[in-house]
């Protein structure tokens, strides 16, 4: 590489997944510069405090599915990295009644069969049943996708693996994965469940970030992939970060600096340089020119391929790719910053209830329906919202006595049919408040602040296309060596040096580092062999 | 008197591999409870002087192979398809007509979109390329996952070649559309929406999936994959589907195959986990050494072997087979033809009359099911045989043959019985306007409902197919994983008919895959 370039690495964009690549190659001595539009890092995991005293989670509010080397490799506990446990899922019900799981099975199991004793039965198949998935899909997580077209022997090898792993499934489980793998949510739990209030809740995770609903085909996958929480070995737990989802960026970002890599904020990219069919470098929105030898974007494909780069140096049918690679944001959030907290109505007064998930989830023809609303273009009247109060695990969040609730609701198309995002902002807000008053009617008179981010939003403040949360839709023809677009799976681009390391690549989703890690292995790997 | 092998049902698969088998030396027994043969294609009188096919009312060619080794031809059978394939009018007026020939078809588009004229052959000839890998997948026997045999490395090789041969342009566009949406996928190619709805639909016939519904797209295919066209083929049989098995039946019966309907098959008698005969709703018992059931997989295996004889694993499995219908079927018998507002002539409607303006208006259709509705308006698959076919009716005077989505096999709040006028008063207000003189000439009617399929015609859930055709449900997982080679726990004890693979429409080629297997353990 000619010797006027300044940067070995410039890592465009310092979400989770940018920092995460940033670390690897910094620890493998590469010069690294890391340039995010933001004044914060953290890109879609960030703590920010928009009210005095009340500290949010922006955007992402959760944390499990964060990969354990990731942790380990860079140390992050060492950086101020503390995972908090968020226990349980308490459904509030309309008719006064509730199902309140949690991760003690015991008690899991008598809550359940207080609604349906085949359903307690069930429950204990059932987590076996997904565990055993998860330990299936595990490694794939951790794997550059294969390209089937090709006759590569290490290709091959990658697919015969897989065939290998799936033959070597018990016959049950091979059942089970294929299931997974294509049916809808609510299919997949009718065979194991009778209770709607439990279907709906649990069929919640397989629509989070898509534009699908609960009985659409391939959402039996998201569910899956929400499953496979894994903070200190244990699959299916979630955690809060303490100081908020950000602490988990600043801790990556200090793992980064650490091992030499630079951070920039406020230096949004607006072009990258291409020359001769390579990354050059890149130009900065206030002008400034940065040379690099590669260029590794963990913003989405259409930020890249569409905004930053000429169309001149791209091939129509790769571009004909990205520009159906599909976003359709489908969600929204709504922070609180709360004078005290939310009394239910069906059970009343605060306890442990309130310290882990808060489902609006009452039944499966709700959440259909909210689903059904969307595909025309409107927020759902009734949404699916998935609350949080961190602030009862980690006091840091908020004034004494005060706190922050966290509202993620679905659906709220990025496109809709009537008015604007910008007009409707208030109504969707409002609609949310309104749908958590019918279960906790104390909720209006305790805001004392109020955050409502619409996808619109997300696109133009986190710049993420269409408002997706995951960079793209999780559905299958989007996932694993379809993802971003069908040959280019495995984090190159048809433009040399330049890399791709965000969520819109395999694995993708959720504060999961796979993406960003994985990118990083593959440039070391061309450096490696003096490709790059 | 000991037999062979016994045939549950005579559909068109189990005269299929009655024929096969009965070529093939052996001696089958088709044993039918209807009083006619034919499962559900057949033709009947449903209103004094008004015949027609009764369900199935127009189809994707035949596979060449069955028709020539059966002779079908020799045996009466007269195909004949319409150059217009499909006529899709709009409420304000409009319509959309495409023809077998993608030429033809581009300068009806171009009257909507010069952009989508041009692309609407190369549409034509992608799906045909895909049809072309998937067509081999039909005619084969699903591999042992676990043990696959040489021969079924051979045939995966053999396809996986021809998947290679696509270019990686078009095995990439097979991957990924298999599980999309196939609104998605038309909506990949297309502006127009009255054509992306028009083809979209066949991504929907008979399933229990919207337009919007991931997976959508592969049925689409699989169709394609049947008759290579875009549109999609509108074969019609003189005299009516029926005249199709009745030729069958005559085959099967030249090559040696016994035949006795009225004959309802009660039970499979089971002994130290073998098939050893059958027993008949009077009482008779008919040993056998072989049964072969073209009954769905869960008539077969939950309604007619015992549960003792099956394992609680499978028997779930099998329980959870997803068997929800959605179709119905409204024949009426006409004074004359109904004059279509957007029909040029009579000849726009000698193929297949969709009504289905919008990829919206399909998916609000299958939205009204989801909750035990069926849709104020519904998504209609139309034909008049008798425009190309004078046998059916008297002269002067027409059928038309109706299919009705999405009407759910289990309503809310209210049954069948209940609802049939209401469906039958939904589906001719539909109908009227688009043609609205249509009400005015209705002489009778036939309405055909989830229910009635599955009591009349023994299809649980009251599903056409013998269970849904999703991707859970398709190739290796056909009805199950494990048990997708035509065979069941049950030694002795086979499936042929549509709920095992390839199982769409009336190929054929479930009935012919299963007698393959069944000789080769025959020959053992």
């Amino acid at each position: 590489m000619a010797s006027s370039t300044n940067y070995d690495v410039i890592v465009i964009g310092g979400g989770h997944n940018g920092l995460v690549n940033a670390a690897y190659l910094a620890r493998a001595g590469k010069k690294v510069l890391v340039l995010e539009r933001r004044h914060i890092v953290g890109g879609a995991a960030v703590t920010e405090e928009i009210f005095s005293g009340f500290k949010f989670s922006v955007c992402s509010y959760v944390v499990s599915l964060l990969r354990p080397e990731i942790i380990r490799d860079l140390d992050l506990p060492r950086h101020g990295l503390e995972i908090l446990p968020l226990d349980g899922t308490f459904t509030p019900m309309p008719n006064g009644d509730y199902l309140w799981r949690v991760n003690d099975h015991a008690k899991t199991r008598r809550e359940i069969a207080r609604h349906s004793r085949l359903d307690a039965e069930a429950y204990d198949d059932f987590g076996q049943a997904m565990l055993q998935m998860c330990r299936f899909v595990k490694p794939i997580l951790s794997m550059v996708p294969p390209d089937p077209y090709t006759l590569n022997p290490r290709e091959l090898m990658k697919l015969l693996f897989l065939g290998r792993r799936f033959r070597d499934l018990p016959s049950g489980d091979q059942y089970n994965q294929v299931q997974l793998m294509t049916m809808s949510a609510i299919d997949f739990l009718d065979q194991w469940f009778e209770t709607d209030v439990l279907k709906a809740t649990m069929s919640a995770s397989g629509i989070i970030g898509t534009f699908l609903g609960v009985r659409s085909p391939g959402t039996a996958y998201v569910l899956l992939h929400h499953y496979m929480g894994e903070i200190d070995g244990a699959f299916r737990s979630w955690g809060f970060a303490r100081g908020g989802t950000g602490a988990i960026s600043n801790a990556i970002a200090d793992a980064a600096r650490e091992a030499g890599a630079e951070i920039r904020t406020k230096a949004g990219v607006a072009r990258i340089i291409v020359k001769d069919g390579k990354a050059q470098g890149v130009v900065l929105e206030n002008g400034d020119e940065i040379g690099t030898a590669i260029v590794s974007s963990s913003v989405d494909p259409r930020n890249t391929f569409v905004k930053m780069i000429e169309p001149e140096n791209l091939p129509d049918e790769f571009m004909e790719d990205i520009n159906r690679y599909k976003f359709r944001g489908s969600s929204g959030k709504v922070n609180l910053a709360l004078d005290g907290l939310p009394d239910f109505s069906c059970l009343p007064g605060p306890g442990a209830h309130l310290r882990g998930a808060i489902s609006i989830s009452p039944s499966v023809d709700y959440m259909e329906r909210a689903y059904d609303e969307a595909k025309y273009g409107r927020y759902s009247r009734g949404p699916y919202i998935d609350m949080v109060i961190p602030s009862l695990t980690d006091p840091s969040l908020a004034p004494p006595g005060k706190h922050v609730m966290s509202c993620f609701v679905q659906y709220a198309p990025y496109k809709l049919t009537e008015g604007t995002w910008d007009e409707k902002k208030e109504e969707f807000g409002d609609n949310v408040i309104n749908t958590i008053a019918a279960y906790a009617p104390n909720i209006k008179s305790l805001i004392v602040g109020k955050q409502v981010i619409t996808p619109l939003d997300l696109e133009r403040e986190w710049g993420l296309s269409e408002g997706n949360i995951f960079q793209g839709e999780l559905s299958l023809e989007q996932l694993f060596f379809l993802r971003p677009a069908p040959g280019w799976a495995h984090y190159r681009t048809p433009i040399e040096n330049l890399y791709m390391c965000g969520s819109a690549t395999h694995p993708g989703g959720g504060i999961m580092g796979a993406s960003g890690r994985l990118a990083a292995l593959e440039i070391l790997k061309d450096y490696k062999a003096g490709k790059a | 008197m000991q037999k062979d092998i016994i045939i549950v049902g005579g559909g068109h698969n189990g005269l299929v591999t009655a024929f096969y088998l009965a070529k093939g030396g052996f001696k089958p027994l088709v044993l039918e409870r209807r009083s006619v043969v034919g499962g559900a294609a057949i033709t009947a009188e449903f209103h004094p002087g008004f015949r027609c096919s009764t369900l199935a009312h127009a189809t994707a060619p035949l596979q060449p192979a069955i028709l020539r080794d059966m002779g079908l031809a020799r045996h009466g059978l007269k195909m004949t398809q319409p150059d217009v394939r499909v006529f899709s009018p709009t409420p304000d007026g409009r319509a959309l007509i495409l023809y077998g020939d993608a030429e033809r078809s581009s300068a009806e588009i171009s009257k909507f979109s010069a952009k989508d004229a041009r692309k609407y052959p190369d549409f034509q000839k992608s799906l045909a390329n895909i049809a072309d890998v998937i067509g081999d997948l039909l005619t084969l026997t699903p591999p042992d996952i676990d043990h696959p045999s040489a021969g079924d490395l051979w045939s995966l090789l053999k396809t996986g070649k021809k998947a290679r041969g696509l270019g990686r342009r078009e095995l990439y566009q097979l991957l990924r559309w298999g599980p999309m949406a196939a609104a998605d996928l038309v909506a990949e190619w297309f502006d127009t929406e009255l054509l992306r709805a028009t083809i979209a639909a066949r991504g929907i016939f008979g399933t229990n999936l919207g337009p919007w519904s991931a997976g959508s797209a592969m049925t689409l295919m699989l169709r394609a994959a049947c008759d290579g066209e875009a549109c999609g083929a509108t074969w019609f049989a003189e005299g009516g589907m029926g005249a199709v098995t009745q030729a069958m039946a005559a085959a099967c019966r030249e090559a040696g195959a016994e035949f006795r309907t009225g004959a309802a098959v009660a039970q499979i008698r089971i002994k130290d986990g073998a098939a050893t005969g059958i027993v008949l709703d009077d009482g008779e018992e008919i040993p056998a050494r072989t049964v072969i059931s073209n009954a769905d997989p869960k008539a077969t295996m939950l309604g007619l072997v015992d549960a003792q004889h099956l394992e609680p694993g499978f028997l779930g499995k099998i329980r959870n087979y997803r068997t929800h219908g959605t179709l119905s079927k409204l024949n009426l018998a006409l004074s004359g033809l109904p004059k279509f507002t957007a029909a040029p002539d009579e000849a726009a409607l000698r193929g297949r009359i969709h009504i289905g303006p919008e990829i919206d208006y399909l998916e609000r259709a299958f939205d009204a099911s989801k909750y035990g509705q069926f849709s104020e308006k519904p998504y209609l698959e139309a034909v008049i045989p008798t425009l190309t076919d004078s046998t059916l009716a008297p002269a002067g005077k027409h059928v038309m043959s109706v299919y009705v989505q999405f009407t759910p096999y289990q309503l809310r709040g209210t049954d069948w019985d209940n609802q049939r006028d209401n469906l039958a008063d939904t589906v001719v207000k539909t109908l009227a306007e688009y043609a609205p003189n249509l009400p005015g000439m209705i002489l009778g009617g036939q309405v055909i409902t989830p229910k009635d399929l599955e009591q009349t015609y023994g299809m649980t859930g009251g599903h056409p197919f013998h269970g849904e055709l999703s991707l859970d449900q398709f190739f290796t997982m056909r009805p199950l994983l494990d048990w997708a080679r035509y065979r069941t726990p049950i030694k002795g004890l086979y499936l042929c008919g549509s709920g095992t693979h390839p199982g769409i429409g009336l190929s054929g080629a479930s009935g012919a895959n299963a007698a393959r297997e069944i000789s080769k353990d025959l020959r053992k």
